[in-house]
């Protein structure tokens, strides 16, 4: 957490977590990708987390519902859950603004 | 304690009266739903059938809470004697599962993620059982009805690969026990559905519950009051299913004298003995003349009133000369007071219990055990009693109960609560009116084992205690009190009156004999005057005769008649010469 705050500009840090192979975990995985392409100065660290292989890592986050993404900085930490089809509220959680994409 | 219904295993859940119903617990390896409004003891159930598993029947459980935290979960049982506090990350796991809200929803979903961490979960202490609690507040935050309900087909499969005993509580409408229409299919993913309820009856808030489905085992349908308490949920009438007490021949004295006689020698220890009769007809003092009794040889024993103090009972009882004060000051008497009103029939059973539990008690007196049953609903007080009487024999404890019963319902004898039929002994205590006055009659009803005397006796209370009396029958009547006395007397001076009659007779006939002796006398004296007055006339007519004569030879010799004066000489002078 202290990490975020020196970070110039303020880099986007994410935690995605999945279910393996799942078709909504998947699809989640993808529409976040085109999302974040979307944004090309954006500085977005992403760590892709598999419940499956690791339920304790599942369990700390408190994560039920897969996919879960977790907005981890700049704070306040944000949720969104599913496969991340609908790009506006994953767009609001990311805190940016309406993307200019071409 | 392992059934089986249709090839369907069952499992015991712990919760006292509860196996019964379903024929042996839940179904082992399969899904019981219970349902129940907000505060009903959904969560109690599942905990507490998670502890026992894990501490009676080395089943390990896991404790998915939606709705609370783990914590909250674990505080909340600390109270209960199978506390999970003391198992927990042992053979109890409690997973925080609490669905925050303030997450957004950003297309479709699955639960993998929960299943994930209930595998994890589930394996590391090899669970056999697991409580999914509050499952609609995790379906509610969801959000989406549709994904949700297909999530929760994932989840049922996922419970039936992994063989647990499950149980997924959900909140439903209070009232008449239904889920929100979208979650309504809970019901039939179950092969059991439970639900809970609590509901105000005659003036008294109770719990219900009920087995509205079991999946191949023969269940009761009924709905069943329970009462939650320091060892959880505990089930009325299920105990009463099992019969199986032992039957002591032993006697104890029943405290009065003249009735163990009748009884053949008194109670039989661990027996249920019923006292009924209309208010005033010393049913308490019977009883209580027992607990002196019992005391005396040195036995707990339990007195449980009903609305009345325990300080008041004492000083009523010790006006007819029986002492419970001594008793209670040296602790071998507990007395108890409970608010007939305040609870329901089962938490008074539960209360009781518990109290008997605390005094070690060897014998009890319910005063009066008509008191159970709340206003209008006299089943559920029936039940109550009826698992009181249960509860005391499986235990060997003597039991005896005093009930408010009218002379006229005995006529049909029936009990108010219908307990009768299970009491060994039944003794009843009538008022007799009779001459302006009204006396205690006692019959022994019934007396399982024993051959009592089916006589009636006269109940006479003294500053001396409790005696019976053997009563009087005249001309096909029972007589008692002072008519007794009063025709005891008639017949006894009948008897002297008899006499005094012919004594009576004899001295008037002795008068009358005297009477007519003296009248005899009387009328033979008057004899003897009338005798003796007629002699006197006779003789003075002689006199007078002779006078006649002497005047008229006077009369001659006045004349010159010489020869006349010497005759007279002669005749009136013979012998004077």
């Amino acid at each position: 957490m202290s990490g975020t705050r020196s970070t110039k500009g303020g880099t986007l840090r994410l935690r995605l977590y999945v279910a393996g192979e799942s078709p909504n975990s998947v699809a989640a995985i993808r529409h976040l990708r085109a999302v974040l392409a979307g944004y090309p100065s954006l500085h977005a660290e992403l760590e892709i987390i598999d419940v499956l292989k690791s339920p304790e890592a599942g369990m700390r986050a408190r994560v039920l519902v897969t996919p879960t993404m977790v907005k981890v900085a700049p704070s306040p930490e944000r949720r969104i859950t599913g496969n991340l089809k609908d790009t506006n509220a994953l767009v609001a959680v990311l805190g940016l603004t309406e993307a200019p994409r071409e | 304690m392992i059934k089986r219904h249709r090839g369907i295993r069952y499992v015991s859940t712990g919760i006292r009266g509860f196996d019964e119903i379903t024929g042996g617990g839940l179904p082992a390896g399969r899904i019981t739903v219970v349902l129940g409004g907000a505060g009903g003891g959904k969560t109690i159930f599942g905990v507490q059938a998670l502890a026992v598993g894990a501490r009676q029947f080395a089943e390990p459980g896991v404790f998915v809470a939606f709705e609370e935290s783990a914590n909250q979960v674990v505080e909340n049982t600390r109270s209960f004697v199978w506390g999970i506090d003391r198992l927990k990350g042992k053979s109890i796991d409690v997973v925080d599962a609490y669905l925050s809200q303030s997450a957004e929803q950003g297309g479709e979903f699955d639960l993998l993620g929960l299943l994930s961490i209930l595998g994890q979960r589930v394996k590391a202490i090899r669970a056999k059982r697991i409580v999914l609690d509050g499952l609609d507040v995790l379906l509610a935050n969801l959000g989406n009805p549709t994904l949700a309900r297909r999530e929760v087909f994932r989840l049922r499969e996922w419970l039936q690969d992994s063989r647990l005993t499950a149980i997924i509580t959900a909140k439903a409408d209070a009232a008449d026990i239904r889920l929100s229409p979208e979650y309504d299919f809970l019901q039939f993913m179950a092969d059991c559905v439970v639900t809970v309820q609590h509901r105000v009856v005659g003036g008294t808030a109770m719990r219900f519950i009920r087995v509205a489905k079991c999946r191949g085992g023969p269940h009761s349908a009924n709905e069943f009051p329970f009462t939650i308490g320091e060892e959880g949920i505990e089930v009325g009438a299920g105990a009463a299913m099992e019969m199986d007490h032992p039957a002591p021949t032993t006697r104890i004295s029943s405290g009065v004298e003249r009735l163990d006689s009748m009884l053949g020698g008194g109670y039989h220890r661990g027996s249920s003995t019923l006292i009924t009769g209309s208010p005033g007809t010393a049913k308490t003092t019977l009883a209580a003349a027992f607990a002196v009794s019992a005391s005396q040889r040195k036995e707990r024993t339990l007195f449980v009133s009903f609305d009345e103090a325990p300080a008041q009972i004492v000083r009523n009882i010790a006006s007819v000369g029986i002492a419970l004060g001594p008793h209670v000051a040296s602790g071998v008497l507990r007395m108890h007071s409970l608010r007939s009103r305040v609870a329901s029939p089962e938490a008074h059973v539960a209360h009781i219990r518990e109290l008997l539990r605390e005094h070690r008690a060897q014998n009890l007196v319910l005063d009066p055990i008509s008191a159970l049953g709340p206003g209008g609903e006299e089943s559920l007080g029936q039940r109550a009693a009826i698992e009181i009487l249960d509860l005391t024999k499986s235990q060997s404890i003597t039991g005896v109960y005093t009930s408010l019963l009218g002379n006229k319902a005995a006529l049909t004898e029936e009990t108010p609560i219908g307990i009768s039929t299970i009491a060994d002994t039944w003794m009843h205590v009538s008022y007799v009116n009779q001459g302006g006055e009204r006396n205690r009659a006692l019959t022994v009803i019934k007396s399982r084992g024993t051959g009592h005397s089916n006589q009636v006796r006269e109940l006479i209370l003294s500053k001396t205690g409790l005696t019976l009396s053997d009563v009087y029958s005249a001309g096909g009547e029972v007589l008692m009190g002072t008519l007794r006395w009063e025709r005891e007397g008639q017949e006894r001076r009948k008897q002297h009156n008899f006499k005094r009659e012919l004594e009576v007779r004899q001295r008037e006939a002795a008068l009358v004999l005297a009477e007519t002796q003296a009248r005899t006398r009387a009328a033979l004296s008057a004899e003897a005057v009338q005798e003796a007055a007629l002699e006197r006339i006779k003789a003075e007519r002689e006199e007078s005769d002779e006078q006649v004569a002497t005047q008229s030879l006077e009369l001659r010799q006045r004349r010159g008649a010489d020869d006349l004066r010497v005759a007279r000489r002669r005749a009136t002078r013979p012998s004077a010469r």
